[in-house]
């Protein structure tokens, strides 16, 4: 039997690294938990994840012990842990680990260096180098003005004003969560959160119209409002059909909005970001009020009752409906409001069916609220089908089936008072279903008298689960870069496997951090922006050398921003550039076409471009750079963005004071449009001289080009502007080549 | 030029950064491509999972359906399916799709799904690999392997599409959207009216190639020490190397979608499928597509499975005549491979209301140049399970066989579609050991 403090120090360290991570994680820990379908063995083990990070040692520490334990116990000269491991010993997890694989090789190391420690370290190296330079060693991050810039076009859909970047230019980074505060009170932002909560939660993407989200049996007499609203002061008939068209769109886009103003809501007032699931209040306007026939009580509340999109909080009384069945059950005498949990677009957005029974709003609640895909890897069966047909309730009796339903199906049953598949609220006749693990949260029974607000109840508990906290954050990071966190490796095989799992690590102990932070400190979703983008991944920016090997290259895959911007993001970027947006990405035909979503068939949005992409950009390029360049020189100087300093009269190659110009203009182009701070004797700033000057060379030898700008590139230009030189369009086409690039189309 | 840009490219490693590799990012980087030729490869999706007993896998007892009896079950050559003629209002009949497309059609039956989810099963059926979110599907590996330098290489209409970053995924939902990107550099897409004179336009682009090839130079070794310098700035991530290489491809490639033009059909037919064939073949015969995932959905039939699955297959099948007839039109039917799929069949009984629930043994059809029609592989027993099948022979046989999975079906896909060994599908291995390997099944 091995002892001793060292050895057992490196046996734990093996444990963390290999054994857990390659074996236990990915393995055991299916059924062997409290609440899996292994729970009454003697081999219990904790999900570490589901913890904050400073109490994870210890889980992992107790999780060892469960192995060492079942390691020691032999049959015949064989431990158990091995046989167990391969399907023996009535293993009713079956062969969990193939005898051949890396994984019983680990497994078998483990079970040797309990055996023989004196031989231990040295047998069999840990994935974990300890010799490792720090991850970020090596690393060049964004320099603070570029950081501004970016942080501020991503979140505030503007380029950084001049005080802005006087602060960062005289306090540096340290001026940033100043002008993070300030920022993170834009109206900007939060438009930009709630479209990037939408691309999480898709609320604006259910089948129907959307006032029928408010259920026919409560709100039949009221949801319809706009097709009886008296508009007979419009005596045209035609405009005042035209005053009905606007009115329901407005109402609609108003119903559609409430969940995300919900987000805006708590954020804006930097309320806990856990009201996400325990909100007792739900936002309305002047119009979704009449919906949901409680206008003239709220009137007084409005600044404005007759703007469409004026929020404000208000909780509902329990609903009543035409029959009495439908007439909601309530302690209180509210509906019982959970936050988006029991809003009634978010129930909309994914109904139950007779056979589904809520499953898929359970495995949406783990996926969005708890950042669990529960059926990411869903467990194949030797034979799915015998299965189905071998037990009369498999979801509750098949080891193979319970190992999920165990935890789904309860958090099914929360929901089941949302019953009705084409509104929202009603109870199931004759009760919930009784061939369902009965609700409730992770092995806690739903108290009968809590069913009537079973989503509070979840709710509740959802807050207070660590896992809740990481996925706000992981949610931030995916708002802020475009793409999910990073998931363990699953393949121990990969000879890489090691580079894969640090750099899961390193993200995964930097998110883990931050939601400490961000439930100790109230759940404030602000200081997650903030601590992301203070983040070294946020900030990291390329290499100081190349990176020296493919198992670096593998740490290194996924740091870095680098997202391709997607069409809302392009058309914000393009206003805060030229003054005005592009305006076709606008366009629901052209937007899918550039990778956008519908929220409802398309939910991801694409993250590389395709030629159709390529194609849009070159357009956009092209009429971006039409559009704005004689129109921004037919602007006095002191007022244009692109050439404050420079006229078309300045033709390259006739003094060195004009090439000086040239190059300082392009400087500036540089900075406006792709955020680079180039010097004018630069090879970037010689590349781009020599587009302008090759093109106005190139038309000096044509005698047949015209004197002046393209037609449509004259269009509303507010003062004419000849271009007798063809500088005018020798510009147009640096803009164009300067709009192609990735500094402007990605972030 | 290309040679230069090839040596960089070598040097920095770009093998490594770019998704298909220094000879795809080679290609993608220059405008020298001819138009890819074929073969095309579609594969159609009859997404919440069909009833195969409708089909392809009749079965007239043990009151598996409520629509037929045991001898009204039809044959056509070797294949066996369901009449349907009677029951349907729209769409086409099984009759008359085998009596058009029997004896090219190979069949298998019995296949194992092995989940009874639509989302894991999905994975499963379009990359080969259950338990990883990582693979892409066949339709996207194939395009990368194949033509890479494609501006639509691997168009899709929805279901499970994840590409594992080897190609650009392309949505074209609607025909008109092709009109619009096919002439970028005129106004309003119109040819006759350029942005640019010709001569400004080619400075536009020599100046990009410049710059994307400054960006490809070979940093110093990490004992050169550091590369910041003020004119070059750090070397670049790997995830900012693969995005600005796959960002100019797309750029450079997405010029070939001029040769879209002539195939953009003027009228746009009604039915679903029909306006993604109609897509996918334009893209085809401008030679600027490798692939396209085609698919309509709510073939859940959990309420009522009879309305449901008479109303949706025959849709569905008259989507791959359209596609089939249309290609024949077209003259490129002698190089579209077709593979039509679900992921996951019915049960073998309904359920307490008139549907039917999610059942993981199932079939998948194939049909095009180089495969052996007027087969039917595999099958299920009388209750509707899966009938082992020997590898060797392609015979059933309790003995010898195997549960045929899907990443049985997708080492035959890759193997027939000659990509088997190339280093894009050594990336995603599918762990088929070679004595399960189908053989002939395909041919």
């Amino acid at each position: 039997m091995y002892s001793g403090a060292a050895c057992a120090a490196a046996v734990e360290d093996f444990f963390a690294n290999e054994v857990w991570v390659k074996v236990g994680a990915q393995t055991c820990l299916e059924c062997h938990k409290a609440g899996g379908d292994a729970e009454d063995s003697d081999f219990v083990l904790l999900d570490p994840v589901r913890s904050p990070g400073h109490a994870q040692d210890d889980i992992l520490r107790r999780n060892r012990e469960q192995f060492v334990q079942m390691a020691k116990l032999k049959k015949g000269d064989q431990s158990r842990l091995l046989l167990k491991a391969v399907g023996k010993l009535n293993h009713e997890g079956k062969q969990a680990i193939k005898p051949d694989s890396e994984g019983y090789r680990v497994l078998a190391e483990f079970v040797r260096r309990l055996n023989d420690p004196s031989g231990a370290i040295a047998a069999r190296p840990s994935a974990e180098d300890k010799n490792a330079l720090p991850f970020f060693d090596g690393i060049v991050m964004l320099d603070d003005r570029k950081l501004l810039r970016r942080v501020t076009l991503s979140l505030a859909g503007r380029l950084p004003t001049d005080a802005e970047s006087a602060a960062v230019a005289s306090q540096g980074r340290k001026a940033l969560p100043a002008l993070l505060d300030a920022m993170l009170k834009d109206d900007a932002f939060y438009t930009r959160l709630r479209e990037g909560f939408n691309d999480i939660f898709l609320t604006s993407g259910y089948d129907d119209v959307p006032e029928n989200a408010l259920s026919y049996e409560h709100f039949s007499t009221t949801r319809g409002w706009t097709e009886k609203f008296d508009l007979s002061q419009i005596a045209d008939e035609k405009a005042r059909q035209q005053a009905r068209y606007k009115l329901s769109d407005d109402y609609r886009k108003a119903i559609l909005g409430e969940p995300m103003k919900l987000i805006e809501y708590i954020v804006r007032n930097d309320r806990p970001f856990s009201e996400i699931v325990t909100a007792d209040y739900i936002m309305v306007t002047p119009y979704t009020a009449r919906g949901y026939g409680i206008y003239e009580e709220l009137r007084p509340k409005f600044k404005n009752p007759d703007d469409p999109f004026e929020y404000i909080p208000v909780k509902l009384k329990a609903l009543v409906g035409r029959d009495k069945p439908d007439d909601q059950e309530s302690a209180t005498g509210f509906y019982p409001h959970a936050g988006l949990l029991s809003n009634f677009q978010y129930l909309k957005r994914y109904p139950t069916t007779e056979t589904n029974r809520n499953r898929q709003r359970a495995r949406v609640y783990f996926q969005q609220f708890l950042g669990i895909d529960v059926l990411e890897l869903a467990a194949r069966v030797s034979d799915a089908a015998a299965v189905s047909k071998k037990y009369e309730i498999p979801t509750m009796q098949a080891s193979e089936c319970v190992v999920c339903h165990k935890t789904v199906d309860p958090v099914a049953g929360l929901f089941q008072d949302y019953w009705k598949f084409e509104g929202v609220y009603g109870r199931r006749k004759g009760g919930w279903f009784k061939d369902m693990f009965p609700a409730g949260y992770e092995g806690e029974d739903l108290p009968a008298a809590e069913r009537w607000r079973g989503l509070q109840w979840l709710g509740e508990r959802t807050a207070k689960d660590p896992r809740f906290a990481v996925a706000m954050v992981e949610h931030a990071y995916y708002i802020l870069t475009g793409r999910k966190a990073l998931r363990p490796p699953k393949d121990i095989d990969d000879p890489l496997f090691a580079a894969r799992r640090r750099a899961y690590q390193e993200q995964r102990k930097q998110i883990e951090a931050m939601a400490v932070r961000f439930a100790s400190g109230g759940f404030n979703l602000k200081g997650v922006f903030k601590d992301w983008v203070e983040s070294e991944f946020y900030r990291a920016d390329g290499l100081a050398s190349a990176a020296a090997t493919p198992q670096r290259r593998a740490e290194l895959d996924d740091v870095g921003l680098m997202r391709m911007l997607a069409p809302e993001q392009v058309e914000r970027k393009v206003a805060a550039i030229f003054g005005q947006p592009w305006g076709k990405l606008k366009e629901e035909q052209m937007a899918m076409l550039y990778g956008g979503i519908d929220s409802k068939e398309v939910t991801e949005r694409a993250a590389d471009p395709s030629g159709a992409m390529g194609a849009i950009q070159r357009i956009l390029a092209n009429d971006v750079a039409m559009k704005q360049t004689a129109m921004d020189f037919s602007r006095p100087s002191a007022e244009r963005r692109l050439f404050p300093d420079i006229d078309p009269d300045v033709v390259p190659g006739t003094s060195p004071e004009a090439d000086a110009k040239i190059r300082r203009a392009i400087v500036h182009l540089h900075e406006r449009v792709l955020g680079r701070y180039d010097t004018p004797d630069s090879p970037e700033v010689e590349r781009t001289y020599k587009l302008f000057a090759g093109i106005v060379a190139d038309a000096a030898g044509h005698k047949d080009i015209g004197k002046e700008e393209n037609w449509f590139g004259r269009q509303g230009l507010l003062a004419p502007v000849p271009d007798p030189k063809y500088t005018v369009r020798a510009w147009r086409a640096v803009v164009t080549y300067l709009l192609r690039r990735p500094e402007f189309l990605y972030e | 030029m290309r040679r230069d840009f090839l040596k960089l490219c070598g040097l920095v490693g770009l093998s490594l950064a770019c998704p298909g590799g220094v000879s795809s990012l080679l290609r993608a980087a220059t405008k020298e491509d001819p138009p890819y030729d074929g073969p095309y490869y579609v594969v159609f999706n009859a997404s919440g999972g069909w009833d195969t007993t409708y089909l392809m896998d009749p079965k007239g007892i043990n009151e598996i359906n409520r629509l037929y009896k045991e001898g009204d079950i039809l044959t056509k050559g070797r294949h066996k399916f369901a009449p349907t003629a009677k029951q349907i209002k729209a769409g086409m009949s099984n009759e008359d799709f085998y009596k058009e497309f029997g004896d090219e059609l190979l069949v298998l039956n019995g296949l194992d799904y092995s989940v009874n989810n639509h989302s894991p099963g999905a994975r499963y059926m379009a990359t080969g690999k259950l338990d990883s979110m990582a693979y892409p599907t066949f339709a996207a590996l194939v395009a990368a392997c194949k033509g890479p330098a494609c501006p639509l290489s691997f168009l899709t209409f929805g279901n499970y599409s994840a590409t594992g970053n080897v190609v650009a995924m392309s949505r074209v939902p609607y025909l008109p959207s092709l009109q619009k990107i096919a002439n970028a550099d005129g106004i309003d897409g119109n040819q006759r009216s350029p942005y640019h004179d010709d001569f400004a336009l080619s400075r536009i682009e020599q100046a990009l190639r410049d710059e994307n090839e400054s960006r490809a130079m070979p940093a110093p070794s990490p004992s050169e020490g550091p590369a910041l310098s003020p004119s070059k700035g750090p070397v670049r991530l790997p995830r900012q190397e693969r995005s600005e290489n796959m960002l100019y491809a797309a750029q450079v490639n997405s010029k070939a979608l001029e040769r879209i033009t002539p195939y953009i059909p003027k009228g746009i037919p009604k039915g679903r499928l029909e306006q993604q064939a109609e897509i996918a073949l334009a893209s085809f015969k401008a030679g600027v597509c490798v692939s396209a995932n085609l698919t309509i959905g709510q073939f859940d039939s959990h309420a009522n499975n009879d309305a449901d699955q008479m109303k949706l297959i025959p849709e569905f099948l008259a989507g791959i005549a359209y596609l089939v007839r249309r290609a024949e039109a077209l003259k490129i039917r002698e190089k579209l491979v077709v593979v039509v799929q679900s992921e996951m069949g019915r049960t073998p009984t309904y359920n307490n209301g008139n549907g039917k629930d999610h059942w993981s043994i199932g079939s998948i059809m194939f049909l095009g140049p180089g495969i052996r029609g007027n087969r039917v592989i595999g099958a299920t027993d009388e209750k509707q399970f899966h009938v082992p099948l020997d590898p060797q022979s392609l015979a059933c046989n309790k003995d010898t066989g195997i549960r045929v999975r899907p990443e049985h079906i997708h080492t035959t896909l890759r193997q027939f579609a000659g990509i088997a060994d190339h280093p894009l599908s050594k990336k995603f291995p599918l762990g088929v050991l070679e004595k399960e390997k189908l053989q002939g099944l395909l041919g």
